[in-house]
């Protein structure tokens, strides 16, 4: 269990993070989602007391830097490629195994669990990204812990690997661990997560399930296509709901339930050939919900210039 | 504790770069007596010649030893940043002054072992070209030995403090190599001007120029027929070790503020 009160970091006058506090249950995966420079990674790096700010969080009721041996507690993976170029990956393992008397068996046994066995002794300057991911993840697994941290595990994975890791957390939840995992990839966070902690310019903007983040963040719209449709839809906003038109010439009625546009259809005599729901996904629910919070915006992307008559011989 | 100095001897042992620094180190200074004996031996082996030769020339101002032994240092703490490994490092190990605390006692055995390895390998050459070594063991040639093992001991720990101030490697190497390589000597230089003469009084306090007197045999000269009054060995070995600490004061404090 991870409970984080307070959490604050200020950068001058950028405040990072803005009084955070959440709980993360054992046994499911608790995404962590925000848009880039949310704060996702400050607010990891302030529970693991790598940065200073204010607030505290307890691991298993205990604050990290009280931790005696802390590897056999809480796993971490924060950046993606943090060890030296040249010493081999499992002397960088065995490094920190020696700081949290974790024996040179259990670094093996790790590197042949994330698949590095056959390059362990290799140097890891020519690790891929997704190794090095593997590599970190090692790392956090070292000391069997019950709880683990994890900062965009599945950047620079191939789509095998996200799907490995995608498997191994959710097994290491069912396992009663508590699993803390930040990721950018909403799709991932859609098949991954449980739970999810939502943040936008360093502010809590969600702390629930992930459906409940989809019914909180979406409006639920209901299809009708029927050949009467224009009547239909004269009839819909009589009833009080809205209606528009989508490209397929299907209707798209919002503020009124899928039963109750059915009852009206009955009542109206209305012929249908298609009645359904469509419900958000992660995605947009989570554009909706961090819309106004990004950090930093694109411009949008300049239309294509409109071809005119003729030909351009070059 | 043992924790922490398991963590720091796993470290320094698997880098490769430890093994080639303590070698080149080894190597350099024992050129020095390989080259007095290939071409110095009708010389008398008075005292200054022994600690001169079995210090590797770092008592004129050549400390090969101490200067790969200072980069060792930098890389101790300057590595951890500029590989990001600090990161890591912390989570593994998360009360940052036992971390600091390792890396002082491990790089300061590594220092002393390693010297007194390069001190054995050069009082061997001497032996193997002039069949004694004289004096070795009484003093001044003991005193001076000791001083040139502290004096290596005090240059790894400014490499190591500066590395942990700077959170990197090249501004630590460049100040190790500058400053008493080109600003004291300046300033010592720019002491025998008349009208600068008010820098004499400061040049005893001058740490590197300071931590050479560890080294000496006979009274200090600087060459240039100037008094600068320097203290005795001990008393300017202070000057270096107050340097060595005020900087690791400084870097100890900072981590211990700063953000990871």
């Amino acid at each position: 269990m991870i409970t984080a009160k307070g959490l604050y970091k200020r950068y001058r006058k950028t405040v990072a993070v803005n009084h955070l506090s959440f709980d993360v249950r054992p046994g499911v995966v608790t995404g962590f989602l925000g848009p880039n420079g949310s704060g996702k990674s400050t607010t990891m790096r302030l529970m693991l007391g790598l940065d200073h700010g204010e607030g505290q969080t307890l691991f298993d009721g205990e604050a990290f830097t009280d931790i005696r041996r802390p590897m056999n507690k809480v796993g971490t993976l924060l950046e993606a490629k943090p060890f030296h170029p040249t010493r081999s990956a499992r002397n960088h393992l065995r490094m920190l195994a020696s700081a949290n008397g974790v024996g040179d068996k259990r670094v093996d046994e790790v590197m042949e669990l994330v698949g590095l066995g056959s390059v362990k002794r290799k140097k890891p300057k020519g690790y891929s990204l997704g190794m090095a991911q593997r590599l970190g993840l090692a790392q956090a697994l070292l000391g069997d812990p019950r709880i683990l941290l994890l900062d965009e595990p599945t950047n620079g994975l191939d789509p095998h690997g996200i799907h490995w890791m995608r498997d191994m957390l959710k097994h290491l939840a069912s396992e009663g661990r508590t699993i803390f995992v930040s990721s950018h990839l909403l799709s991932e966070m859609q098949l991954m997560a449980d739970e999810l902690v939502v943040i936008g310019r360093g502010h809590m903007i969600f702390n629930g399930d992930v459906d409940q983040f989809v019914r909180d963040f979406t409006q639920s719209t209901v299809i009708v296509r029927s050949p009467s449709a224009e009547g239909f839809t004269a009839a819909l906003e009589g009833a009080g709901a809205e209606v528009a038109k989508g490209k397929d010439g299907e209707l798209i009625v919002s503020g009124m339930e899928i039963g109750a546009v059915g009852h009206l259809a009955f009542t109206e005599n209305v012929e249908l050939s298609e009645l359904s729901t469509r419900s958000a996904s992660l995605e947009e629910a989570f554009m909706s919900a961090t819309g106004s919070s990004e950090e930093f915006i694109a411009a949008e992307p300049i239309a294509p210039a409109t071809k005119t008559g003729g030909s351009a011989n070059a | 504790m043992l924790d922490a100095l398991r963590f720091e001897w796993m470290r320094l042992t698997t880098l490769r770069s430890t093994y080639w620094l303590v070698g080149i180190g080894l190597l350099a200074a024992a050129a020095i007596p390989v080259i007095f004996g290939l071409t110095a031996t009708d010389e008398d082996l008075i005292p200054e010649f022994v600690a001169l030769a079995v210090n590797g020339g770092a008592s004129f101002g050549i400390p090969f030893l101490a200067v790969f032994m200072a980069v060792i240092g930098i890389f101790a703490t300057g590595h951890e940043y500029r590989h990001g490994t600090i990161q890591p490092t912390l989570t593994a190990l998360p009360q940052r002054s036992r971390l600091i605390l390792a890396k002082i006692l491990v790089v300061s055995a590594a220092t002393i072992a390693v010297t007194a390895v390069s001190m054995a390998i050069n009082a061997g050459v001497v032996l193997v070209f002039f069949g004694e070594v004289p004096g070795l063991f009484d003093d001044p040639v003991r005193s001076a030995l000791l001083g040139y093992m502290i004096y290596t001991l005090i240059y790894t720990l400014v490499g190591l403090g500066l590395g942990l101030l700077f959170r990197g490697v090249p501004s630590a190497l460049v100040v190790i190599f500058l400053m008493p390589l080109i600003i004291e000597n300046v300033i010592v230089g720019l002491s025998s001007i008349p009208t600068l003469d008010w820098l004499v009084p400061l040049v005893k306090f001058l740490p590197f120029t300071a931590g050479t007197l560890l080294m000496s045999v006979g009274p200090a000269d600087m060459g240039m027929g100037t008094d600068f009054d320097f203290f005795d060995r001990w008393g300017s070995g202070a000057v270096f070790a107050g340097f060595a600490a005020v900087i690791i004061a400084a870097a100890w404090t900072l981590f211990k503020k700063r953000d990871a």
